[in-house]
């Protein structure tokens, strides 16, 4: 049949054309990419289910823990790629955490739940109430994440508003309020739109931060500070990333009539001159569509050396692109911001990156999940292949700049010409409408590129530099001396304060 | 001209005589050769849209035939041998009433009729070869409530325990017990679900620590709450047939005082879950278990320590319900348990009626 004679004939052109690729390539040489440095996997499912991932974890024994948007948890052995049931019948669980390898926390719609297996057969039998003392209107939108265990062993949540997309329920839980019942995203019951703080010593559940709408994500930095992300809305010009203190408020305004002292006005009603000067302004805006749409969670890279050479570095999901955003923060006048760099672009990762975890090997686990987003359903793994890439280590503001250090010396006659570089600034304007286009637009010229003499480290001279900006940076084809190319060429630095 | 205003004329007498409206139903060929509805209930001259889908992993139809007319068409479909597959095994004859095509497996076809005029039991089967004679089932054109499901010959034996079958949406099979935490109607946000069979259920209220209600005939379809933004109630499907409609049962000290309550979660033992609450600091725990043939539901009530104080259970004695009790005295639908009670069983008996015509959709 023509059929087989056709696939011979194939079969040996592709020989033919390895061939070619053999003897061509020490001429030309690959292009340098991401998937020289890391490659993804995707973890296979059990059949039957639906993988919007809420949760993971993992158990002391090695397991994964998981939980999904239909209820179920998960636990899943890498060594033997076995899936297994371990709870089920849960509300929307957007959060776990291991305790041992028979219990596990979870954070449900309507508690905090502890979930145990007492009798040793693999599926829990004890679901205990932690804390459920915080409202529900029963609004869709009110959705809760966490928990994160801080050193203390006490526990952060975090509460979505509601939104006017749908009313509340004919029963709530918590007492009703109708100060902060307008706009787009409200407030009616206690400590929506609140970063609570769960104290494990009197056993309370302690409100701890306001002002947010969305915060599907929380993690710690290496020096413990904690880092809350929130979407893309109204008060939000664009996707932000908070540094949390106690008792500050973050700008999103439905929250702030739970607030001890507070007076009993309606939040809208105050002029946004005043909000803006109560709030506390984001460590990092995620430039939207440039970088991010919807940040999900912060996770630090505290594999020790394990995923290359970000150690100490925070992570952060994101729903809309297939790719993560890597963090690159410093402390100026007190306070935290910084940069924000691509990470995992062309590494084969889906959408909807909305959990991380690292296991003991250094390996990243992703859970997707696009419920209610554009996103993915499923597991990744992404692994690093042990060469080190060409990326951006930091990005330090200075007196009239800022400097970039890179993984590896940079080509000098490449890095030292002014035309490779392109600033601009901008910024997101704080307001009761949905998102803010960028504003006062501007390029920004370099007056002075240096190069370190260890080739790693460029400064900036910039022409202007303003507090209340981002300070975007597109680059041309940066390289080393051996050919290895920058792989992510813009960063997006949030300046609030300047040196 | 004539004939667009004739149909108007039947259309209105049709609303007119039934003030009835459309209906829809979603049927499933499932696995092991049945569908997951074992009967259903359309009214005389209704508008019937029916759903079939095929969750099954081979090949069925769906035909509706005349009453008693199932084997007959079944039988003549076999003897039209290999002539059959060409028609959708459909075998031109009047016995048959309405039919799909042969459906692969994950697919859908919509099938739209208007009801006989005719109140009776006009079944429904797959007339792929082989498989008429078990897969099948009843559809009842009537107003009136539906025979005992338990006695109803007109479905197959292997189905007078369960009117509808469940797929599992989770990677493990439906288990009962059963329990979902979701939303509910006439519950506060905090709900949850419990299948003590697949069709036998209620609802316990996880925010104000009580039975809200019970009900028989299915479980709870959370297909619109789970799919898009979470806002839809999980629908009950099957009849309430207990709702406690006093604002909070349980009293401690003075029947008349609402008591403070606190939700504390809840153990499974092979499954069944027994709900732990405190009511104005007192530790309750709670079981609640069907009566034999499900007529209504046994509560045990455990109290962590002997009590202290009188505890009352309010109930409303027009709610159709016969309460006994283990312990204690009732006195006008109010149940008082003395001082040093440690566990009281309390049984809500509320004999199956006929079951009603319609579901839950
Ligand atoms: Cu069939």
């Amino acid at each position: 049949m023509n059929f087989s004679k056709s696939r011979v004939l194939y079969k040996s052109s592709l020989i033919t054309y390895f061939l070619v690729q053999l003897m061509i390539s020490p001429l030309f040489a690959q292009r340098d990419t991401i998937t020289n440095y890391y490659e993804t996997e995707r973890i296979k499912l059990p059949k039957g289910l639906r993988a919007e991932t809420g949760g993971m974890d993992f158990m002391p024994d090695g397991r994964l823990v998981a939980c999904f948007h239909l209820g179920e948890v998960m636990t899943y052995n890498p060594k033997t790629k076995v899936w297994k049931k371990f709870a089920e019948g849960l509300h929307d669980p957007l959060g776990v955490a291991a305790i041992s390898n028979t219990e596990i926390l979870v954070m449900q719609r309507p508690e905090l739940t502890r979930i145990k297996d007492t009798n040793n057969d693999g599926v829990a039998d004890v679901y205990e109430t932690v804390t459920d003392d915080f409202g529900m209107s029963g609004n869709y939108h009110e959705f809760a994440f966490g928990p994160l265990k801080d050193k203390d062993g006490n526990y952060f949540i975090a509460l979505n508003v509601a939104s006017n997309g749908a009313g509340i329920r004919p029963e709530i839980r918590g007492t009703y309020d109708s100060l902060s019942r307008e706009g787009r995203m409200y407030s009616c019951v206690p400590y929506r739109g609140w970063v609570m703080k769960y104290n494990v010593k009197t056993q309370k559940l302690e409100p701890y931060a306001s002002g947010f709408r969305s915060p599907n994500g929380l993690g710690f930095d290496a020096k413990g500070r904690l880092y809350v992300s929130d979407n893309q809305g109204d008060w939000r010009g664009t996707s932000p990333l908070y540094h949390v203190e106690k008792d500050k408020f973050y700008g999103h305004v439905a929250s702030l009539i739970w607030k001890k002292d507070f007076p009993r006005v309606k939040p809208l009603s105050l002029p946004v001159e005043k909000l803006d000067s109560m709030r506390t302004r984001e460590a990092i805006a995620f430039p939207h569509t440039e970088i991010a749409h919807s940040v999900t969670q912060p996770l630090l890279d505290n594999t020790g050396g394990k995923f290359g050479p970000f150690m100490g570095q925070l992570f952060i999901g994101e729903m809309d692109y297939p790719r993560l955003v890597r963090l690159l923060m410093e402390e100026v006048g007190g306070q935290m911001q910084g940069a924000c760099v691509a990470f995992g672009d062309g590494t084969g990762l889906l959408k909807g990156n909305n959990r991380l975890v690292f296991d003991k090997n250094g390996d990243l686990w992703v859970g997707h999940n696009d419920h209610g987003w554009v996103g993915d359903e499923g597991l990744s793994r992404i692994h690093w292949k042990g060469k080190i890439p060409l990326e951006i280590m930091a990005m330090n503001l200075t007196k009239e700049g800022f400097e970039l250090t890179f993984s590896l010396p940079v080509d000098a006659k490449i890095a030292t010409n002014p035309s490779l570089y392109k600033f601009q600034r901008y910024y997101y304007k704080y307001h009761r409408l949905y998102g803010s286009p960028k504003t006062d637009v501007a390029d920004v010229a370099v007056k002075e590129v240096t190069l370190s003499p260890d080739g790693k480290k460029v400064s900036f001279k910039l022409t202007e530099l303003k507090a209340g900006y981002v300070y975007d940076l597109k680059m041309g084809e940066l390289k080393t001396a051996d050919g290895k190319l920058l792989m992510n060429r813009a960063i997006y630095y949030t300046l609030n304060k300047l040196k | 001209m004539y004939k667009v205003v004739f149909r108007l004329f039947v259309v209105l007498f049709a609303f007119r005589s039934w003030a009835q409206s459309d209906t829809t139903i979603t049927l499933q060929a499932i696995t092991g050769l049945q569908f997951d509805l074992a009967r259903f209930a359309v009214k005389p001259n209704q508008k019937v849209k029916i759903l079939f889908k095929n969750e099954d992993d081979m090949a069925h139809n769906l035909v509706i035939t005349q009453p008693d007319k199932r084997l007959p068409v079944v039988e003549t479909v076999i003897k039209m041998g290999d002539k059959a597959q060409a028609v959708n095994y459909v075998p031109p004859m009047p016995e048959v009433l309405v039919a799909s095509k042969i459906l692969v497996p994950n697919t859908t076809e919509t099938i739209t009729f208007t009801a006989p005029a005719t109140e009776g039991v006009y079944p429904y089967v797959c007339t792929y070869p082989g498989h008429g004679y078990v897969m099948y089932g009843a559809m009842y054109v009537t107003t009136r409530p539906l025979p005992l499901l338990a006695t109803d010959p007109n479905i197959p034996p292997s189905r007078q325990t369960l009117e509808r079958i469940l797929s599992s949406p989770h990677p493990f099979p439906l288990e009962y017990p059963l329990l979902y935490r979701t939303f509910m109607p006439e519950c506060s946000p905090a709900a949850i679900a419990v299948a003590l069979s697949a069709s036998h259920a209620y609802c316990f209220d996880a925010g104000k620590c009580y039975l809200r209600y019970a009900w028989r005939g299915g479980f709870v379809d959370n297909t619109d709450h789970w799919k898009g933004n979470g806002n839809a109630l999980g629908k009950i499907q099957g009849t309430i047939y207990f709702k406690d409609n006093v604002t909070y049962p349980l009293r401690v000290g003075k029947a008349d005082k609402l008591p403070e309550v606190d939700f504390k979660g809840y153990t499974l033992s092979n499954r069944l879950p027994t709900f732990r609450y405190a009511i104005d600091g007192v530790e309750v725990r709670e079981t609640l278990k069907a009566l034999p043939n499900d007529e209504g539901v046994s509560r045990t009530f455990v109290f962590s320590k002997p009590t202290t104080q009188t505890v009352y259970l309010v109930t409303q004695h027009t709610d159709g319900i016969t309460y006994k009790s283990s312990v204690g005295k009732w006195q006008n639908g109010t149940l008082t348990l003395p001082k040093g009670t440690t566990k009281c069983v309390v049984t809500m008996q509320a004999p199956p009626a006929a079951q009603g015509a319609h579901h839950g959709h």
